[in-house]
This record gives structure tokens, sequence and C-alpha cells, in this order.
């Protein structure tokens, strides 16, 4: 509000200039052509080309919670081997799109995760995977733990299962990429 | 272990901390979010790239274990017991299991001893490998990372037809095991450890022989006998020092006493020995399980035990991959446990971190710390 | 596998030769399991005899046991012996009990310092402070934890 209200009052100012009333009637109409562009994106095929890269690329941060990473590290290895949905584990988390929740999040590690689920660019998804990481499971009753990774974090598709198996692991993100693939490009992440 | 190299005073950099001698020293944190940490950060304080200083920060992953099990009635604590690591979940169980039956006074039959030995080991060359995975990972080694996970799949397909369960098993129960040998077990066992022995010489070839590891690994990270034993550490860490400390040999439980097997040690302490000792052992246990299918005794496989835990006092440990695993139980007549403190190899091996970095370079971290096959969770608990 | 208790015997009986005031109670559990009960204020001296004398180098860990009931805390410390092959498979309970409402007793990590990190777990879970002990702050823990120290009996979390 207060925003607002400092620039209504830098207008008045500039009323009377009228490079500043050109500017102002351009940016509404680069607004327009934004809005256009949009639009334009998001019901043409320009929009499948966006997701199709987008669902082909879910590069997943490293960052494991618990004990389901050793399920996360058997779909990743040789036999499941998530490469092939193009999820390739990488260290650096401005450029990844995805976090894994691998299992039980303490009150100590939830912290980190969100720190790191704020650095991450957009758009980013997140995958809760194991009964902990959806409700506690084992755990619910711990005095360490969050109840949830949907306490902190905006959750995208949740994998049952302690630990889940590396098929379910893999049926989570072929659900994600259709998420991704029907969504508007603008209003991912 | 030749002398760490002189430290080189820190300029360009703008520095933290001063040091005693007066060179500039630099304060890292290293994890958790690190492909060369996990679930657990590591503070490091570094002299231009020699770390001189080092804290463990662990916790991360600390679930309160150790209160949930003294809330819940000792068959509903097996699956949390297992939990810590699930890589290597049998063990854990067989120390929870044995110190239980400790207290109760109940025999396991013979049959059932077999099969909680075959269980165990199958688990220990999973959790080796595992482990071998993650190394191939840290040391940049993709085909270090694919292969040992590949071949775990082996194992775990079999433990899967055993228990029915890939990972996580609660298959040992007071009194025994849940289930019996599925048919056709035996054979299969045979082929599948016969043709994982070949890989590993494959392994050999490609790793543990190859200079971009051994040039990394030898002289790395050394901890010697002395220092091993006084600061607590077992298992592999502790036989990769020179001491032959096993406790399927030192304080033979199930099986093990029938049953033929070399402990293998390496007396540098360097990461190069741990690491082998690893491969030995994976080495042994593929025999083990052969000797195990070939002379299982028949019988049945579990003796009724109560679910109650009379009052007493228990210590049982077992050898699980990553060392001694043990409970200090104490039971006072319900279907809880009064205490049960619960220690795992990991947190034995915890004391070791800062010893095995400190003198090396930044660079050698990875390949020392993860020598020790320190399992955060195992030791957040 | 003999059941005698030969071995043990003869441990307590030294033990109760050099400190006869101090060990307060012994009980052999098993084959290979032993506990020696001693004084608070002596159980530095025990250990040091333990670890140079009947060579107890190796620390398999520290328990803390709460008996609110009894208004004690007891600290175990599980010590083996590696050098000598055939003591491998004993464990030795060194124990002490401090009073519940002051818990206070001397560290031993200047005798065996690989109990550095299991006092630092008993001392964040039970709250019992450790004399002379060198880094005595939280391991587990969160950071900005400020509950009670959680493994106490009376302690109850709520449960959802």
């Amino acid at each position: 509000m207060v925003v607002e209200g400092s620039l209504s009052a830098q207008r008045t100012a500039q009323e009377e200039d009228p490079v500043a009333t050109l500017a102002e009637g351009l940016s509404i109409w680069v607004g327009k052509l934004s809005d256009l562009v949009k639009r334009v994106v998001d019901t043409g095929p320009i929009r499948n080309v966006i997701n199709w890269a987008r669902m082909y690329s879910l590069w997943p941060v490293n960052i494991t919670t618990a004990c389901c990473s050793a399920e996360f590290g058997a779909a990743s290895g040789a036999r499941h081997d998530l490469e092939r949905f193009g999820v390739l584990p990488i260290g650096s988390l401005r450029q990844s799109d995805l976090i894994v929740i691998e299992g039980t999040i303490t009150k100590k590690m939830a912290k980190r995760l969100r720190m790191i689920y704020d650095q991450m660019a957009l758009p980013r998804y997140v995958i809760a995977m194991g009964d902990c990481a959806m409700s506690g499971g084992l755990f619910h009753d711990s005095y360490s733990i969050v109840n949830g990774a949907h306490e902190f974090v905006p959750v995208d598709v949740y994998v049952p299962g302690c630990p889940p198996r590396p098929e379910a692991l893999e049926q989570a993100i072929i659900m994600l990429q259709e998420k991704i693939r029907r969504s508007k490009v603008y209003e991912q992440g | 272990m030749s002398a760490p190299p002189k430290p080189v005073p820190l300029t360009t950099v703008e520095s933290t901390e001063t040091s005693d001698s007066g060179a500039q020293t630099l304060t890292l944190s290293v994890g958790p979010q690190h492909s060369g940490s996990g679930h657990m950060r590591l503070i490091v304080e570094v002299d231009g790239d020699i770390i001189v200083n080092v804290a463990p920060d662990p916790g991360y992953v600390h679930r309160g274990i150790e209160k949930i099990i003294e809330l819940r009635n000792i068959i509903k604590s097996i699956p949390v017991i297992e939990r810590p690591s699930i890589i290597d979940s049998s063990n854990l169980n067989h120390a929870w299991v044995r110190s239980i039956e400790e207290i109760q006074g109940v025999e396991v039959p013979r049959r059932g001893q077999y099969l909680r030995t075959l269980l165990n080991e199958m688990n220990r060359i999973m959790s080796h490998l595992y482990w071998l995975s993650i190394y191939g990972v840290f040391l940049g080694h993709t085909t270090m990372f694919m292969w040992p996970l590949g071949d775990r799949e082996l194992f775990i397909d079999m433990a899967e037809k055993l228990t029915g369960a890939r990972i996580t098993y609660s298959y040992l129960v007071p009194g025994g095991v849940r289930r019996d040998l599925p048919p056709g077990f035996a054979e299969e066992a045979v082929k599948r450890t016969e043709y994982f022995e070949k890989r590993l010489k494959e392994y050999d070839r490609i790793f543990f022989n190859n200079p971009l590891f051994t040039s990394r690994a030898k002289g790395i990270g050394v901890l010697s006998k002395e220092k091993a034993i006084e600061l607590g550490c077992t298992g592999p860490t502790l036989r990769g020092s020179g001491v032959d400390a096993d406790l399927r040999k030192d304080e033979p439980y199930a099986a093990y006493p029938e049953l033929d097997f070399e402990v293998s040690t390496r007396p540098d302490g360097d990461s190069f020995s741990r690491a082998m000792v690893h491969m030995d052992e994976m080495r042994e246990s593929c025999k083990i399980i052969r000797q195990i299918v070939k002379k299982i005794p028949a019988g049945p496989i579990r003796r009724k035990a109560p679910i109650v835990l009379p009052r007493g006092v228990a210590y049982g440990r077992v050898e699980s991959a990553r060392g001694e695993c043990s409970f200090y139980l104490i039971g006072e007549g319900g279907d809880k446990p009064y205490r049960a403190r619960y220690i795992t190899g990991s947190y034995r091996n915890m004391a070791a971190i800062p010893a095995v970095l400190l003198g090396n370079r930044l660079a050698d971290m990875p390949t020392a710390w993860w020598s020790i096959d320190y399992w955060p969770v195992e030791a957040d608990r | 596998m003999s059941l005698s208790h030969e071995r043990e015997d003869d441990l307590v009986q030294k033990l109760r030769e050099n400190f006869p005031a101090d060990i307060k109670e012994t009980n052999i559990i098993r084959r290979g399991r032993l506990e020696v009960r001693v004084a608070p204020e002596k159980i530095k001296e025990v250990a040091v005899f333990l670890r140079d004398k009947l060579s107890f180098d190796h620390p398999n860990g520290v328990s803390a046991v709460d008996y609110n009931r009894e208004n004690r805390f007891e600290i175990v410390y599980h010590i083996s012996s590696m050098r000598i092959k055939e003591m491998r498979d004993l464990v030795l309970d060194l124990k002490e009990s401090v009073p519940r409402n002051a818990p206070k007793v001397g560290s031993l990590v200047s005798v065996w310092s690989g109990v550095e990190n299991y006092e630092r777990e008993s001392f964040e879970m039970f709250g019992i402070q450790f004399d002379g002990h060198p880094r005595l702050e939280k391991l587990f823990l969160t950071d900005n934890w400020d509950g009670p120290p959680p493994l106490r009996k009376d302690i109850r979390f709520p449960t959802d």
C-alpha cells in the first residue's frame, strides 16, 4: 500500500512533463504487449516447447534429509537410472529445478531446506519422498522433527512408502512431468 | 604419514581469524547442502588449503530414537531401530533382538541363527556397495557410482525373496526370524555371489588399481593404531589401522562360530587401507553366504518368545557393516524398555573425523572423510 | 566357549584391592559383562587404573540413565580392551551416580579421549554437567533448542 501511495505522489509531480506522459503511455502499452505475449505463449505451441524443455531437464539439488536417500541413490543407479527421465543430481542449487525431500525432516534441517528452496531459481518443484516427509511417519511423536514437508515448502508430489521403492519415485517424476506439461508457463514453480 | 606440507600464508582472500602462528585462516562450512558431505555439516578451518581445525556438526537427522523406543513396545520398536541405517538394517535389528534375548533368556534355534547370519552378511555387502558408490561420487568417478549400485540390486533381489522387502526387512524378531528360505534360494545365492566376485575383480581393475584413485588415497587421512583405539573407533576404520578386532570372531554370536572366514586388516591406516578393508570384507561375506546355504541345518526357525522385557540389564552388540552396534538395555518388567541406549558404528567413528582430516589439504577432504564410512543418519539416530 | 567367571572375578578382586573404599558395588551379569559402581569423586583414579594397569584402552560408549524415582542419574562408561585379544569380548560398565537436582561430575575425556562426543550428548539430553570437558555444548539438537533436556524421564512431548 505504501508503495502505491508514493507512486501516485510521484505521478502528480511529473504530470506537466510531456516526456514523462509519453513514457507512461509507452509503459502501459508495453505492459499490454507483454500480457499479449504471455497469452500467445500460453495458448500457442510455444508453451509446449518450453514445457517440454522443462519436463525433461529436472535436475534435483544434492540435499539429503534422511534415510530415503538410500532409495534415491538406488533410483539414480544402474538398474533404475533416473537419468532417462532427465533427472540428473547436481551440486549447484542455482542450476537445479527440483528438491527431492528424502525422508524425515528434523527441525535443524528444515531451516536449511527452506534456505535452499529460497535460493533456487524459478520454476522450482518439490517432491516429498517417504512417509516422514508427508506426515512424520514412524517418528511422528518425536521431539525433534517437523511433521511433513508442507509445513515450510509447497509440495508438488508426495510419494508414500517407508522407504518408497525406486519405481514409486519414478512414477512421481512422471506425475510431476505431467503436471508441468499441463501448467501455464508463467504460473509454474 | 609424511609431514604435512608447510602452511601457505593467505593474503589474497579476506580472512576471518588469525591463528597463533600469525597466519590468517579461513573458516568454511561444508554441508549440509554439498555433494561431498551428506546430511551433516563440517566446520573446517583452513590455512591456505591445509585443514587446521575441524568441528563436525551432526544432528541434521537426529530423530530422538532413544526416546521413541522408551514409549513403544519391544516389537513395535524394530522398524524404528532399523531406520538409522536402512542400507544395513538387519545388523542393527540383530543388536536389538540379541540384547532382548539376553534379558529374556531365550535361545534361538540353529536354523534361525543361520538365517540371521545370512541376511546380515548380505546386508554387509549391500552397505559396503552403497558406501563404494558414494565414494565414487565424491571422487568424481561416475562408473564407480553406477556399478556398485547396479550390483547391489543382485543382493537386494535375494533379500526381497527371503524377507519380502527391499531394504527394510524387520526380519529378525525375538526368538528367531520371520520367514524360512524360499525354494531355489541356495542355487541363486551361489550363482550370484560367484558372479559378484568376478565383478569385484573388475572393480579392482577400474578403481582400486587405478592411479586416479591410489594417488588420491594412499597416505591421505592417516589414523594411527593407538589413536584409533584411544578414540574408540570400530569396524573397518579400526581394522584399516591394523587392529584385527571383529566381534564376529572376538565374541562369536549367531552362526559365526561355525563358519570359516578371515578378518582382514591393513596396517597403514590411510584412506586406501580403509577402502581395501571394505573390499576384502565383501569377498569374505560372499564366502560366508555360500557356506551358509550349504551348511544350514534343518529345524524350526523361531522359538516362542514373550513380548515382555523382564527386569534386567544387557549390553548386546553385533558387528554391523560400520562396526560395533550396541544396545545398553534396561528392562523393568513391562513390554517397554526402561532405557535403551543405542550406540551405532558411525557414532563411534565420529570421533575419528577430525583425526583423519587434520593436516590434509582441503581437496583431499572427500577421500579422507568418506573412507571412514560415516553414515550421518546412523550416527544421529 | 567356557562359561566360567574366573577372569571377571580376578578383575573385581584387583579393583577391590586397589580401591577398597571406593568400589561401591560389583556385579557380574554374565561372562564378559561386568558392572562396577564407584564413587563419583574417585572415578577418574579408577579409570586411570583401568586404562594403565588393566589395559582397558578402548571406550565403547557412555550411557546416561535417569532414575527419577530414586532421584538420581547414572552415568555408565562402557569400556573394553583392544590390546589384549583374549579380553576383547569383555565389556566393563563403569558406573557412577549423581543426584538429580545437582548433576555435576568430572569428565573422563582426559583418560579416554573418545568419550568426548558421548559426554556431550549426555549433557544435552540429560543436562548433566561434565567438569573439565573441552567443549560442553549441543551436539545433535537444533541450534535454537530451548526446551528441557529431552531424554529425562519426566519430560513428555505432546503427540498428535
